[in-house]
């Protein structure tokens, strides 16, 4: 009697625990394009990170494309839990235009809501035939440079910019000057990818160009899967401080029941185990024991900023990137 | 030792001109080199853009708004389906006779449009539906109660399949054959107990299916209109109807094949109204059964609804492959005045007037059959193998008047009840073309005695059919 008892007890807490358990969570990131590889295996150690301290199962989910093109998408409806872009202009642009987070997202996180850092490198076919060293290399007459398209892509917009301020530098900030050299890269390039990733399709895997200008990490990751003995990385004089945010799109987690494991989601990123995984994908880590760790993979440059060569995203996207800015002008002069 | 030396001048000047030759045709292949180089990159380029061009058309094809035009009507989507407008309706064009001796007396024999609905429905802001079904039938009119050229006219909040808020004119929830599309109809003429229940009214429902389709609700307060009846405004009184439905499909979620389109429901209103009582018709269409009307002298007595009304009813069906049957049961409750004379010569009382039927059906050529539409297995082609569906169905139902009425509140010579059985053949010849025959027999308890009056004999009418839906 006292084991069919018991035997009921057991059984009747067990239903209790199976029924109070929490329902599975499914989140969907919104990301960039060249983080496909990043976010598989960090969406694996979050959720079973999250499992063992709350018990509840999470799917992670994951859209990629041209960080501007992802910006648009979820104000036009994408339902994003939570958003890992190229650039802060593009979640500025959700917050604004979509209202579906508060405009000081930039707030919510630390280092600017950037748990990660990146810059904008060379990438040139094995023995670097052209002898390209820096960006001037890539105005000559005869080089083909495969950037992304500025209008759609993150990784371009810091191109532009690592090229125009390279030009501010080199020509003591005369913007003209700066505009032509930008205006004869912007000659040199023969196909304009929407993404990061299409890009180092064109120049990889279609054979095209003599130099791909794109993310640090997407250069490493061709490396790493492409071989070393095939393609090479060479790091301009000066480059730029690329800070890729990321951002919890309050309204949309809210909507769906998914704000708690979200932002938990979001501040894993910065936990020693997201930043090691951020420092394998070649993305420079913010914690400095763990960049310190990998300090031999990442080579110390010049980096400039874009609140101190362009006066922040906004000043920037206002004058270069909408539609009739300085890019345009450049792209129809070239034409 | 001359010789030999013109012989090494002969080979120094041939190693020299080869070794010219050669550095020339180096040079040369250097330079074909770079051509084929250039020309590689310029092939590949030409490619990879054209490779860009097709993505960036197909990216912009999935965004781009869709337009279909098919056997569903025409749509039109944006491509998040956010927004959406299906235009469809239907046209049924009939006939409508009568036989035995009574012929040219009672109904006229008659070819009739009897629904042309266009229709205008779909979605915007992707959680607000909308309906708009118009109607420019024969005999369609507009009154002051009730504008008869506008079916429906509604917008739905469905954020939630569960919770789902709909307000404008719609059907009220109630009657299981007239909450049926008249486009789907069994029979060209619904059955008895749709009398006795609200048609189209204005007002605002909750209504929802939960589990799955396993339990619908709708929960409704109307303006409120009299058996039969439709309504755009409420002219004679304040009272409000309440109205409610659930349906369940208990075996839905099971693997039982054989119960899971078993459907089973109850439905009713409560509220009140005052104005004027609807008349009760045949099949044929034709009055049979009228409440006394006049100036409310002793002479002419008139009799209105003055009070509360009570509609309730069960109802179900049950369809497993081609075989289908569905029955509902309504008693509808209604307080009325009679007034005869001076204030001592009016008269109220309640009367419960009740209907019920059967119909069953079955698709000879195999079908499933359903509540909803049929997609014949083999749409007609002329000439060709496709016979469309060949559906026949058989329907009794009656309809009592409360005993309490005669003689002083029904209208003289009114019959006690009506009783109808039909039987009917329908064939689907495609998806949009249906054509149907029906023989509906009537027959009336106590009706009249005067001979050409539409109670004096039966009735039995042949009414066709020719319907085009999409």
């Amino acid at each position: 009697m006292k084991k069919h008892i018991l035997s009921s007890l057991a059984w009747a807490v067990t239903a209790l625990v199976a029924t109070a358990a929490p329902k599975p969570a499914t989140l969907l990131n919104v990301s960039y394009d060249p983080t496909r590889e990043f976010y598989v295996q960090y969406n694996e150690a979050f959720a079973r990170y999250w499992q063992a301290k709350t018990g509840q199962k999470v799917t992670i989910q994951q859209s990629h494309g041209g960080s501007g093109k992802q910006s648009r998408s979820v104000i036009d409806g994408l339902p994003g839990d939570v958003v890992t872009l190229a650039l802060a202009y593009d979640v500025d642009a959700i917050a604004q235009k979509g209202k579906l987070l508060p405009t000081d997202w930039q707030k919510r996180l630390p280092n600017n809501s950037s748990p990660y850092t990146s810059t904008i490198v060379f990438l040139v076919r094995k023995g670097n035939p052209k002898g390209i060293k820096d960006w001037d290399d890539l105005a000559k007459p005869g080089v083909a440079v495969i950037p992304a398209n500025p209008k759609t892509s993150g990784a371009a917009r810091w191109t532009y910019l690592a090229a125009w301020g390279y030009a501010l530098t080199k020509n003591n900030g005369d913007q003209n000057k700066a505009k032509d050299f930008v205006a004869t890269f912007y000659h040199n390039v023969p196909v304009f990818d929407s993404g990061a990733r299409g890009a180092t399709t064109t120049f990889i895997q279609r054979g095209i160009g003599d130099v791909l200008v794109g993310w640090e990490n997407e250069a490493y990751l061709a490396l790493k899967e492409h071989g070393s003995d095939k393609y090479e990385i060479v790091n301009p004089s000066q480059s730029i401080l690329a800070e890729p945010p990321v951002a919890l799109v309050e309204k949309v987690a809210r909507r769906k029941g998914n704000e708690a494991v979200a932002k938990a989601y979001l501040d894993y990123l910065y936990s020693d185990a997201g930043q090691e995984l951020a420092a394998k994908n070649f993305y420079r880590p913010r914690n400095e024991a763990i960049a310190k760790k990998y300090e031999q993979q990442f080579p110390k440059l010049k980096l400039i900023t874009i609140d101190e060569a362009f006066g922040g995203w906004q000043k920037a996207q206002r004058t270069h990137f909408v539609d009739g800015g300085v890019f345009d002008e450049i792209q129809k002069g070239n034409k | 030792m001359k010789i030999n030396r013109w012989m090494a001048i002969a080979a120094l000047l041939s190693a020299q001109a080869g070794y010219v030759l050669a550095e020339d045709q180096s040079d040369e292949l250097r330079q074909l080199k770079q051509q084929l180089l250039e020309l590689d990159q310029k092939v590949k380029v030409l490619e990879r853009n054209k490779e860009l061009e097709t993505e960036a058309a197909s990216a912009k094809a999935q965004t781009a708004p869709s337009l279909s035009l098919g056997a569903g009507g025409l749509h039109v989507s944006t491509a998040d389906t956010n927004f959406t407008l299906k235009i469809r309706g239907y046209v049924q064009a009939d006939s409508r006779f009568f036989l035995g001796e009574n012929e040219g007396v009672k109904g006229n024999d008659t070819f009739l449009l009897r629904r042309v609905r266009p229709i205008f429905e779909g979605t915007v802001w992707k959680d607000f539906d909308y309906r708009l079904m118009l109607d420019f039938a024969s005999g369609v009119t507009s009154g002051n109660g009730n504008n008869g050229f506008l079916q429906d006219g509604y917008i739905n909040f469905r954020h939630w399949d569960e919770a789902q808020l709909q307000i404008g004119k719609m059907k009220e929830p109630v009657g299981l054959e007239r909450l049926q599309s008249g486009a789907n109809l069994l029979f060209i003429e619904r059955g008895l107990p749709t009398q006795l229940v609200p048609n189209r009214d204005v007002g605002v429902q909750l209504h929802g299916k939960l589990w799955g389709n396993t339990i619908a609700y709708q929960a409704g307060y109307f303006n409120g209109v009299e058996d039969g009846g439709s309504g755009d405004v409420e002219v004679s009184d304040d009272g409000k109807d309440l109205a409610g439905r659930v349906f369940v499909h208990p075996f839905d979620k099971t693997d039982i094949e054989p119960l899971k389109k078993l459907g089973l429901g109850i439905s009713g209103t409560h509220g009140s109204h005052v104005g004027t009582l609807r008349n009760y018709a045949t099949g044929g269409q034709q009055t049979w059964f009228r409440w006394r009307t006049g100036a409310g002298t002793a002479a002419a007595p008139n009799v209105t609804a003055d009070g509360s009304v009570t509609r309730f009813s069960p109802q179900g069906y049950y369809y497993w492959g081609p075989f289908g049957l569905f029955g509902e049961y309504v008693v509808a409750s209604h307080e009325v005045t009679r007034r005869a004379g001076g204030p001592g010569n009016v008269t109220k009382d309640t009367f419960r007037n009740a209907s019920w039927q059967v119909a069953a059906s079955y698709y000879l050529t195999g079908e499933d059959n359903s509540f909803g539409p049929v997609a014949p297995k083999h749409p007609f082609t002329l000439g060709g193998d496709g016979w469309g569906a060949w559906e026949i169905a058989v329907r009794y139902g009656q309809l009592s008047i409360d005993e309490d009425a005669f003689p002083n509140y029904a209208a003289a010579n009114s019959p006690r009840e009506a009783r109808e059985w039909a039987v009917g053949l329908n064939w689907h010849l495609n998806r949009n073309v249906k054509a149907s025959l029906n023989y509906i027999h009537t027959d009336f308890e106590k009706g009249s005695t005067t001979r050409g009056e539409v109670t004096a004999d039966d009735e039995r009418a042949i009414l066709a059919r020719v319907q085009f839906s999409f």
